[in-house]
């Protein structure tokens, strides 16, 4: 049983149908989904803090080391050390669902780039994959192949940044020493588990090279990330935002020459992937050892969810109705994760189990009286909701900010109406337990790991493993995100060498021509993910133009509000979650590092949430305040 | 042609197609035949900064750059009207650790500007003695590839100044030592100085 929540049933074909005897099956006027946490009523809230002078507002406007505008509400009780209200709250408009409207396709590809800063490539490409599959445009084999490969490469920029110049400083000696200082003295005489893989000796040693600014690895990750960007332009033209991703394939040429160059910068992720995963195994069980309830920082039900990645060149026929056969041949399995047990692999599924909810969000709702649903069914004929994704209509609508009503510039994304998060680790998840990835030297599901074998560089040959973990939390999610580092590569790897078989064949042909059809109206969806996870592009023409182009990134899940079963979003629900551990006595040396740790854990992105157009103009630096005044 | 060992860079920064906050990559695109000369690096500075900070170290590697001019509109909000050129030579002083931090993690995520270029190029170690900025206030924000009257009236007085700060020893003397953003006075010295 797939489904819990939604009344969608599956026959002995295994072809879904509405339940039958339901009269409005999506109406939101249900009772709330069994066994979901719950945010206290606002009204509550506001009278404790009246009663209880020790229960206090903390606010984190803005949250630092994040891409982007976000900023964090809570209610803290500082004498029980927890936190009562938690409320995620992106502060501007991202707009790319109303500027795509009547434009062409192909301008989907520059524009939806420009979502983030950091992973523009992964816009690109997805926007390309709803096009192909809109207009039935299948890339040649090397064209798929060379698309994997340059978005791993965008993905080894993306993870070592994230770790070592977001997250990592919260684990830093400057930062510990200040908010636990008898943790410094413990690290001090801690010897580091995998000093073999990292060269430190103690975990004093490697917590002072988290430094920021002047640790040798926040040094190191920035030296890192130009190695990644520099292999990643070799086909992608240029950083962030590429020039080569087109429907049907990649316009890039590709020659030994360029391959080479590849490989002697994919080469170096190979001991680099060997060290952060042993950096960060390391880190995780001090903290473990430290004080056991670290296991409750940023911990909340293991609800993830992902789309898969890398596309298996003789599977993908770019087509929705084979979406299940090409989506489980890739080298990430797609997956939705509930309660930490994989609920399904099939992409049908996935996507018919999203829904957005903006009870919370400045946006005006598009379902109601007299609206008829565009799509009542996906083109396979699974049912779908209005709230649907391929349903859906962007109508911006600010407001004054009220946590009863409208908070945030982020909708509430839900699976089978589970607030699920997105990140990397959610296929590392998915493709441990599925055992469906292909064949291949370097990586072997087994059902409960991923074992990743890393070839010999200055460090020898490693195989390092990935498990299941028994807790979900920040230093899980931390700890997953190293593996995908090393892991990562070798699909990079694989990739590499799948391509140079082809040229040693003669195959060069990257792409497919194609033509827009100015007829009819076609829809399409881009699966794909980002460093950070989950991405979905929906797309709907109409007479070669876009009548609709609706995002959903990985923080849209992760940062969403509360929804209207009082369901908080994944960061509100792990903050909420989060005993305040820090030895502070007085509540004026209170920093909130538990809460920081538990958003950053994450890998917030709020560019790719939230961005830009206001009456003014285009804003090109987030700004920190509310954005309630900026419309479309 | 200066064979004085003076090697300077003169870098757009911004972003292209944003009308008024196009105008450093304008610049530097329309300055970019005169690479051709050896003291001259042209550079479009319009992407990461932690990358263009690499960039310049490696071309230090290839031989000394003691001079670097950029050139930008930057909104400074300060009252200072559109158009208006500000031009100084910075005085190198970092903002703290934390706001370094701010501006390694922006440069990092895909910020461009042009205070944060400086910051996180001054940080690396990657900037020249010698480093002069030529600012325009912008008004225009909207995508598209036409300046605002004040700023397009402004660019060919910001290009004399560019080419002068890269080639007249007595145009640079005369600009004063400022922090980021340079303030008023700086313009009122430039307006002297010609």
């Amino acid at each position: 049983m797939c489904f819990k929540n939604l009344p969608i049933e599956f026959d002995a074909q295994g072809k879904a149908f509405l339940k039958e005897g339901t009269a409005n099956p999506y109406s939101t006027a249900v009772a709330e989904p069994p066994g979901i946490p719950k945010q206290l009523d606002p009204e509550k809230i506001k009278e404790l803090v009246k009663r209880n002078g020790h229960v206090k507002d903390v606010d984190f406007d803005p949250v630092t080391r994040v891409a982007g505008a976000l900023a964090f509400h809570t209610v803290t009780d500082v004498k029980e050390r927890k936190v009562l209200e938690a409320r995620s709250v992106a502060t501007l408009f991202r707009g790319y669902e109303v500027i795509m409207i009547g434009r062409d396709p192909r301008d989907a590809i520059y524009i939806t780039s420009r979502a983030c800063g950091v992973c523009g490539g992964v816009h690109s490409t997805c926007s390309a994959l709803a096009i192909e599959m809109a207009i039935g445009c299948q890339p040649p084999p090397l064209g798929v192949l060379v698309r994997n490969l340059a978005l791993s490469l965008e993905f080894l920029y993306d993870n070592p940044l994230h770790l070592h110049l977001l997250a990592g400083p919260d684990y830093s000696e400057v930062i510990v020493k200040g908010t636990n200082p008898g943790m410094i003295e413990k690290a001090k005489v801690t010897e580091a588990a995998h000093a073999h893989l990292h060269g430190y000796r103690t975990m004093h040693d490697l917590m002072v090279d988290l430094n920021p600014l002047s640790g040798g690895l926040y040094l190191e990750a920035l030296h890192m990330t130009r190695v990644a960007r520099e292999a990643y332009v070799l086909i992608c033209g240029k950083y962030p935002h590429p020039q080569t991703i087109v429907p049907g394939g990649m316009s890039s040429t590709i020659t030994l020459s360029v391959m080479n160059e590849m490989f002697v910068r994919l080469s170096q992720f190979f001991d680099y992937g060997k060290k952060i995963a042993g950096i960060w195994e390391d880190l995780t069980n001090f903290f473990y050892e430290y004080d056991p309830q670290y296991k409750r920082v940023g911990a909340r039900r293991a609800n993830i969810i992902d789309t898969g990645i890398f596309d298996d060149p003789d599977s993908y026929d770019t087509l929705y109705k084979n979406a299940n056969e090409w989506g489980n041949r890739r080298w990430c399995t797609p997956g939705a994760i509930v309660d930490g047990k994989l609920a399904t692999t099939d992409l049908h599924k996935i996507n018919m189990g999203v829904e957005e909810f903006i009870e919370h969000s400045y946006y005006d709702e598009w379902t109601g009286s007299g609206q008829k649903q565009h799509f009542p069914t996906d083109p396979a004929g699974n049912p779908m909701s209005p709230y649907h994704p391929w349903n859906k209509v962007t109508k911006p609508k600010p407001g004054a900010q009220s946590w009863k009503e409208k908070y945030t510039w982020d909708t509430a994304p839900r699976w089978d109406r589970l607030s699920m998060e997105a990140g990397c680790y959610g296929r590392l998840w998915s493709t441990a337990v599925a055992q469906k990835m292909p064949d291949n030297p370097f990586i072997q599901s087994t059902g409960h790991s991923l074992k990743i074998r890393l070839p010999k560089g200055k460090l020898p040959e490693t195989e390092i493993e990935w498990k299941v973990p028994d807790v979900w939390n920040a230093f899980e999610r931390n700890r997953a995100r190293a593996y995908c580092v090393g892991w990562t590569a070798m699909i990079a790897m694989n990739t590499w060498m799948a391509c140079m078989n082809r040229l040693k064949d003669g195959d060069t042909k990257t792409s497919t021509k194609f033509e827009i059809p100015k007829r009819g109206e076609q829809m399409g969806v881009g699966f794909w993910g980002a460093g950070r996870g989950y991405l979905t592009h929906h797309l709907v023409l109409d007479r070669g133009a876009v009548s609709n182009y609706q995002i959903v990134t990985p923080s849209t899940w992760n940062a969403s509000p509360t929804d209207k079963w009082g369901q908080p979003g994944p960061y509100e629900e792990a903050v909420m979650n989060t005993p305040l551990l820090e030895e502070s006595t007085d509540p004026k040396d209170f920093r909130g590092i538990d809460i920081l740790r538990a958003i950053r854990s994450f890998d917030p992105c709020m560019p790719c949430t939230t961005h830009i157009q206001s009456e003014a103009g285009m804003i090109t630096r987030e700004v920190n305040t509310c954005a309630c005044g900026l419309d479309e | 042609m200066r064979t004085d060992g003076v090697r300077t860079v003169i870098g757009g920064v911004g972003y292209r197609n944003l009308r008024d906050h196009s105008f450093g990559i304008v610049m530097s695109d329309e300055l970019e035949p005169l690479a051709e000369l050896p003291h001259l690096l042209i550079e479009d500075l319009c992407y990461g900064p932690v990358a263009v900070g690499q960039w310049l170290l490696d071309e230090a590697l290839v031989a000394p750059i003691t001079r670097a001019v950029f050139v930008s509109a930057v909104g400074r909000e300060d009252g200072r009207a559109p158009g208006t050129i500000v031009a100084y030579r910075w005085d190198g002083v970092l903002p703290s650790d934390e706001e370094i931090q701010r501006a390694v993690t922006d440069a990092v995520t895909g910020v461009i500007l042009l205070d944060n270029t400086l910051i996180v190029t001054a940080w690396m170690g990657a900037l020249p003695p010698d480093t002069f900025v030529v600012e325009v206030e912008p008004i225009e924000h909207a995508f598209g590839d036409e300046m605002s009257p004040a700023v397009a009236a402004a660019y060919p007085v910001a290009k004399e100044l560019v080419m002068r700060l890269a080639t007249d020893e007595t145009a640079s003397g005369a600009l004063p030592t400022m922090p980021l953003g340079g303030g008023w006075t700086a313009t009122a010295v430039w307006r002297v100085a010609r």
